[in-house]
């Protein structure tokens, strides 16, 4: 009995690895696979967009239009996360139920808290965004407010986490010279926890550049938006111009943050 | 050095603060928005009006009462649940496949002690590949493919699916650069194949985290699924975006209410998952 509970054990990856092939098998099934897949002139466009790829439009207008909505796109996801900062700060605290003394409270208030950041994230930044353009019509605070909203949810239950993660040595000692609460999160947890919740928010930063390329799609300006004007248009070299932009900005963004995680995480 | 590394955090700090400060300030001056402006009282109106809509209030016969638009709901729910697993199993496959060179210790040869002359220009390709496809967002991907694909599930998955195989990409290069070389180089001296070295070598040891990798791009996907079905590819996306084009705001409650039941219930069953195999 015990040896095969072991084996049962070892095989667990095995299970779960065919468990999931499975799942992939059967959504295979969802769909008719037959010609009615592709545009009768599918595979045209394809090769024309193909094309497009390696004669992207250069020309003067398009490259500044490009660099004026890349600063739009890269505005609106600063904004964004600086208030998504913010909402991770005031509510990452209190979910991760520190300044609380222990008891049936703290873990009324943890859940309360944890609870709507789970929500907040739940939702995914567009459909956010287009609740916001639907109730307050298109601004760039939709914009900013549906970005915040979701990376404010991720970003305060991960800062939430690393809080209640901190070893409690120094926390102690704090307590034991005398420090209130708020003295312990301020000189305790605060500087143990700078390091990490700021190269996880860069990684999040470059996430949020993307996102706000594509808060155009419900009409709100900036990368995305062009892109969709061109495709509309059918012009796939313009197309692909926008879209090379939005690969440079996010590989700067990337390679920034790489270098400041190496340096912050040591 | 010590020197040079806390300027370049410092400068970076400086810098985050200039761009937040300049990206307001672009906001309130270039692009004129403003607070006050928002809560105007023509703003307020529509905004009161749109969340009546969502909760029914006032209106004759809301979606969430009705029998036919929960089955309508349900099925689109199975069909984001398909297309996100379909997603993830070509991302995957896609990953699988390519994961091998874009290796670095297998580049420089270092694993598997057998250095070939291409090991850099297929690394330096295939990592190209993964940077690319995971820069374009999934929705830009899906707009794309819209093109060739006609309105479904596919196109859905396949956008999803290119946004991704460049993140499982990376992580999974990222397991193979982490694994301890020792037994590869064992089976590498005794005369093993690429694929046998791979098999018996790098698959057992690397799968767990493989494991962990799909199941956490899963949720994200799942995620995301509703996004690519605003281009027309089809589940929940596809209608919330109809509803919304006809004002039919209780169909977009009910929606929301199967979106977030279909994420609640990813984040659990891939939590469950990944404490099974731990």
């Amino acid at each position: 009995m015990d040896k095969k509970w072991l084996s049962f054990e070892l095989h667990k990856r095995k299970i779960l690895s065919l468990i999931l092939l499975l799942a992939f098998i059967i959504s295979l099934f969802s769909i008719e696979w037959n010609k009615d897949l592709i545009h009768s002139k599918g595979l045209d466009t394809a090769k024309q967009i193909a094309t497009a790829f390696f004669t992207p439009d250069l020309s003067g207008d398009i490259l500044l239009l490009a660099m004026e909505s890349s600063w739009t796109t890269l505005s609106y996801a600063a904004a964004g996360m600086s208030l998504a900062i913010v909402i991770a700060f005031f509510y990452g605290v209190p979910a991760s139920g520190i300044i609380v003394a222990d008891g049936k409270g703290k873990r009324y208030i943890r859940s309360f808290f944890r609870g709507q950041l789970g929500f907040m994230r739940a939702i995914h930044e567009l459909v956010w965004a287009w609740l916001f353009v639907a109730s307050i019509g298109l601004s760039p605070f939709a914009a900013i407010f549906a970005l915040a909203i979701p990376y404010g949810g991720i970003l305060g239950r991960i800062f939430a986490d690393m809080l209640e993660d901190v070893s409690k040595e120094p926390i102690k000692g704090l307590e034991a010279a005398g420090a209130t609460k708020l003295q312990t999160l301020w000189y305790g947890y605060l500087p143990m926890v700078r390091a990490n919740i700021t190269s996880y928010a860069m990684y999040r930063f470059e996430c949020a550049v993307r996102s706000s390329a594509i808060m155009s799609f419900v009409g709100i300006g900036g990368l995305g938006y062009q892109i969709q004007l061109s495709l509309d248009d059918l012009h796939y070299d313009e197309v692909w111009t926008f879209v090379f932009f939005l690969i440079i900005l996010v590989i700067m963004i990337d390679l920034w943050s790489n270098q400041l995680r190496k340096r912050l995480v040591q | 050095m010590k020197k040079r590394r806390i300027s370049f955090i410092t400068v970076s700090v400086y810098a985050l603060l200039l761009l937040g400060t300049a990206s307001w300030i672009s906001i309130f001056m270039i692009e004129k928005a403003s607070l006050s402006l928002l809560f105007s009282e023509q703003n307020l109106y529509y905004a009161g009006k749109f969340f009546k809509g969502l909760f029914g209030i006032g209106e004759e016969s809301p979606a969430f009462l009705n029998v036919e638009s929960w089955k309508n709901a349900l099925d689109l729910t199975l069909e984001t649940l398909f297309m996100s697993v379909m997603a993830t199993g070509f991302s995957t496959i896609a990953a699988l496949l390519t994961v091998v060179p874009a290796a670095r210790n297998i580049a420089d040869g270092s694993l598997t002690l057998v250095k070939k002359w291409h090991g850099w220009l297929s690394f330096g390709a295939v990592r190209g590949g993964y940077i690319f496809s995971r820069a374009v967002p999934e929705l830009v991907w899906a707009m794309i493919i819209i093109f060739i694909f006609k309105p479904g599930l596919l196109p859905g998955a396949i956008a999803l699916a290119l946004h991704n195989f460049g993140i499982l990409g990376k992580l999974f290069a990222e397991v193979i650069e982490d694994l301890d070389s020792r037994p590869v180089r064992n089976l590498s001296s005794s005369g093993a194949g690429r694929l046998q070295l791979l098999l018996y070598g790098v698959l057992p040891a690397a799968l767990p985290r493989f494991l962990t990798y799909i199941l956490y791009r899963w949720e994200v996907i799942m995620r995301t699924t509703i996004v690519v079905g605003f281009v027309g590819a089809g589940g929940l996306g596809q209608q919330f975006k109809l509803s919304m084009s006809f004002f039919h705001y209780t169909d977009i409650t009910l929606l929301l209410l199967f979106y977030l039941l279909l994420v609640f219930a990813a984040d659990f069953i891939s939590e469950k998952a990944r404490w099974f195999i731990k």
